[in-house]
């Protein structure tokens, strides 16, 4: 079992914007709320999945809604622990360890913060291995496990509890509670045991979410400078290879708050100027990536926006107009491309009259200079 | 003929323009009180040049005096700092994240209150006025004057913040306040920070403007002055008494455009040597390249627009190591002219290596300084290396570029930069800060309440863009040279679904009135 403390706090949570395709709520934020934890009650047990108890309790804690709220309704320690002890009144039983929904941004952090506090392990890995909007999404339900018993509370500290078994609609009714209680909950669902968990997990996403982080700060600088130690991290990773999609300058962006969801779209254009631009379209987070007709990348595997300069990731809240960035793509963990997981993350699911197709059979063939 | 004066925190640089020819500069010391100062360099480039002051069209302004009050922790006001948005934020209070000296700076007075609106227009609470009435005794009570207003979600629906500043301003009319929705877009913490360094800069922009005026008018100059912000483009001076730190980044963003006309270079690195750092910044198309990450100023975290500028810790004053092997970042800054040993001083700087290996001439306030020669070698070596390292650190891409050296410390480079294409170091490259602030930019903003039911997004994006544009051009820019500068988009909660604050700002030079004239 690893030590997480609060010295890892800034790659994991760089490395977690990175993987978070945009979306996953501002881990500034997270991060700050975090670092009072850990520095309060000390860093935590990071146990892998194999390490767990196969009879041990796990549930996943995280936020859910319009990751734009997340920049101003703050998180606080209180929010992630007061969840934790609703889930535990809520099912009359002591939790032995939790799980985050999504690696990517402040959800990364939430569970750690829960974890600092009550003293419990958290586990390393989550239920998606990057960002995604929906819960059914998430790898728990689509391997079986129930989203139930599960708890919610909103900025005022108002408990929500759901007993549905059906996860399309627990989806619609956590969105609905996220929707009328300020557009952001914290919520505890999908308790597992340790044997479900192990099967249901992408699996050390924390520990590789801090290596991803540590090669963004040791390599800062444009995709020149860090593109072959990314590419290299991520070949010996659970994820495919990494592609660089395009370069240029944000002229358009807009995202509005609709449905509990960040939605809109970005258009990037080439330094120099020409028609070639580059769509991203946007719910919470970037689902396709296109020139014209041609698609270069689509959900599930990972579209991720870098500052030109740094290859900061930028999350879809923060990404402006006269931004210079970097698009890159990457290969999802094979779980999603599995026929069971396509049907809940495929484009069509989103809305997009497309087939999904694999990044490297997408992009490679083409891949576009390096500015 | 336009003047441009550049006030920095060891120098007061000032040139006098003819269009683009430069008739007369001058550097000279920056006084305590700033005033003296602006008024000797003014006196200097008037009688050098002989013009005359009626001639005059305008004086633009740079000043680096609020970002070093930051940096520096100098000149700030305590500040109460008023949040509007409890049960939410608790966790995270104003202030949180910021180094302890500056937080201890603003006194630490902050007043969380219930009230503000959700992302949806409903609120998040009533407004407590008991909260709010204990709020403003104890803001009497400490005596405080300055204060900065936020709340969740204000750029959405700035009512809650105003309502609190007026019954505060109805308690206490002479309050300076800053409300958040005037500072920036959503991220309550960077547009909360930006709010309180503000407010905490007030009483001193109130005297910095105040004195500005005085020493123009002491000049006998009635002409317009303004004061150059971070975009480059100018503000008049009332403006800038109510948002100091709008000007944050002016001075590197007035030295890359400087070097940018010294040069007429569009694409360029530019390193502004100064006495205690080197600013290295990036010239893309005559602008600075402006960095897309959130902004850091004295270590606060703020969401302003910024150029990209590495600081590193190397000066004409920087301290130099007995070995030569490290320089910086400790600079005896202005002190130089007394310190320094090539002045007479015990302290061994930057500008000492250059003058022992001969390639710097002090004139008769010089005096010969003897090193041993490895010692010599070693110093001369660290200057090329840092600065060699920190130009790879901002290259855009491996591709050699050319190297623009402006400030008064360019002499410290003596050979050319391993990433660049040809060195250039300009004539009057000691006062490109100046330059730069008198070919300043004019900007139009425009901010209209729009439905995207109504008009589709584009249109609506386009007629506000032509809009700005217009306003630029009314108020002297150039249409030539007209562009649109920054778009930004925020939906109003309180209105119906659709509705949306678009805000467009276009900026382009100054049209020359040489002709008029």
């Amino acid at each position: 079992m690893k030590k997480l403390g609060s010295e890892s706090l800034a790659d994991l949570s760089a490395g977690a914007v990175f993987l978070a395709t945009g979306g996953g709520g501002d881990p500034h934020v997270a991060q700050l709320v975090t670092q009072q934890a850990l520095e309060e009650y000390g860093p935590v047990d990071l146990i892998a999945p194999e390490e767990l108890d196969d009879d041990a309790y796990v549930v996943a804690l995280g936020g859910v809604g319009a990751p734009t709220v997340s920049l101003e309704l703050l998180p606080s320690i209180d929010e992630a622990v007061n969840t934790l002890r609703a889930f535990e009144e809520h099912v009359g039983r002591k939790v032995d360890a939790v799980v985050s929904f999504e690696i990517g941004g402040g959800n990364s952090l939430i569970p750690i913060v829960a974890a600092a506090v009550m003293g419990i392990p958290v586990v390393d890995g989550d239920g998606m291995g990057r960002a995604l909007p929906e819960a059914q999404m998430m790898t728990y339900p689509i391997s079986g496990v129930l989203p139930t018993p599960a708890v919610t509370t909103d900025y005022r500290g108002a408990v929500t509890e759901f007993d549905t078994t059906d996860i399309m609609e627990f989806e619609k009714e956590i969105r609905q509670c996220a929707l009328s209680s300020g557009g952001m909950i914290t919520s505890a669902e999908h308790p597992m045991s340790g044997r479900q968990l192990k099967a249901a997990i992408v699996p050390h996403t924390v520990s590789f979410s801090i290596e991803l982080g540590k090669i963004l700060r040791m390599y800062r600088g444009n995709a020149h400078r860090i593109f072959d130690h990314l590419a290299a991290l991520f070949a010996k990773s659970i994820y495919g290879d990494i592609h660089h999609l395009y370069t240029g300058k944000v002229i358009d962006c807009s995202t509005r708050i609709i449905g509990g969801y960040d939605i809109g779209e970005a258009s990037i254009a080439p330094f120099t100027g020409g028609d070639e631009l580059l769509k991203v379209n946007i719910k919470n987070e970037y689902l396709v990536a296109s020139i014209g007709e041609r698609v270069l990348a689509t959900v599930p595997d990972l579209i991720t926006i870098v500052d030109y300069e740094t290859s900061t990731p930028i999350n879809a809240e923060r990404l402006r107009f006269g931004q210079r960035v970097t698009v890159f793509g990457v290969g999802c963990p094979p779980f999603y491309r599995t026929q069971r997981a396509l049907k809940f993350v495929a484009p069509q699911c989103f809305g997009f009259a497309m087939d999904y197709r694999p990044i490297e059979t997408l992009s490679a063939a083409d891949p576009p200079p390096i500015a | 003929v336009r003047i441009g004066i550049d006030v920095g925190g060891t120098h007061t640089d000032a040139v006098l323009l003819d269009g683009e020819k430069v008739l007369s500069s001058i550097k000279a010391l920056t006084t305590e009180d700033v005033g003296s100062g602006v008024i000797n360099a003014l006196e200097h480039i008037l009688s050098d040049s002989g013009v005359g002051r009626d001639q005059v069209e305008a004086v633009m302004l740079g000043t680096t005096q609020f970002t070093n009050a930051v940096v520096e922790r100098r000149q700030l006001s305590e500040v109460a700092a008023v949040r509007i948005g409890l049960p939410s934020g608790n966790g995270l209070p104003p202030m949180v994240g910021w180094p302890a000296d500056i937080a201890a700076c603003l006194g630490g007075h902050h007043y969380m209150l219930e009230g503000g609106t959700l992302y949806d227009g409903r609120p998040l609470a009533q407004l407590n006025l008991d909260q709010v009435d204990a709020m403003i005794a104890d803001i009497a009570a400490r005596g405080l004057r300055s204060v900065a207003i936020s709340a969740a979600f204000s750029p959405m629906n700035a009512e809650p913040e105003l309502e609190v500043a007026a019954m505060l301003r109805a308690a206490m009319p002479d309050l300076l306040i800053t409300c958040s929705h005037q500072m920036g877009r959503l991220g309550l913490l960077e547009r909360e920070n930006a709010a309180l360094l503000n407010a905490s800069l007030l009483k001193f922009s109130g005297r910095v403007v105040d004195s500005f005026g005085e020493a123009l008018r002491d000049r006998g100059l009635t002409c317009p002055f303004y004061i150059s912000q971070n975009d480059g483009t100018l503000m008049d001076a009332e403006f800038v008494r109510q948002y100091p730190a709008l000007t944050f980044a002016s001075g590197p963003t007035n030295s890359l455009r400087g070097a940018s006309k010294l040069t007429g270079l569009d694409d360029a690195i530019v390193i502004d040597i100064g006495g205690t750092t080197s600013d290295i910044g990036i010239l893309q198309g005559g602008f600075p390249r402006e960095s897309n990450i959130v902004i850091e100023v004295g270590g606060v975290r703020t969401n302003f627009r910024m150029p990209d500028i590495l600081a590193i810790g190397l000066g004409g004053g920087s301290l130099v190591a007995e070995t030569g092997e490290s320089i910086g970042p400790r600079s005896v800054g202005h002190k130089l002219v007394s310190e320094g040993l090539a002045f007479g001083g015990a302290t061994l700087t930057a500008t000492d290596l250059l003058v022992a290996a001969g390639q710097l001439d002090l004139g008769e306030d010089g005096q010969p300084v003897k090193l041993d020669p490895q010692v010599l070698a070693n110093g001369l070596q660290t200057i090329q290396r840092m600065l060699n390292e920190g130009v790879e650190k901002m290259m855009p891409s491996s591709d050699p570029l050319p190297v623009i050296l402006v400030g008064g410390g360019a002499v410290l480079v003596s050979e050319k930069l391993d990433s660049a294409s040809q060195m250039h170091c300009p004539e009057h490259s000691g006062v490109a800060n100046a330059i730069g602030a008198a070919i300043a930019q004019i900007g139009g903003e425009v901010e209209r309440l729009v439905s995207y039911r109504e008009t589709p997004r584009e249109e609506a994006v386009a007629q506000v863009s032509d809009e700005a544009r217009a306003t630029a051009i009314a108020a002297g820019a150039d249409p030539a040279t007209v562009r649109i500068a920054d778009i930004e988009e925020t939906t109003i909660s309180y209105m119906a679904a659709g509705s949306t604050k678009l805000r467009v700002k276009a900026v382009g030079d100054i049209t020359r009135r040489g002709g008029e004239a």
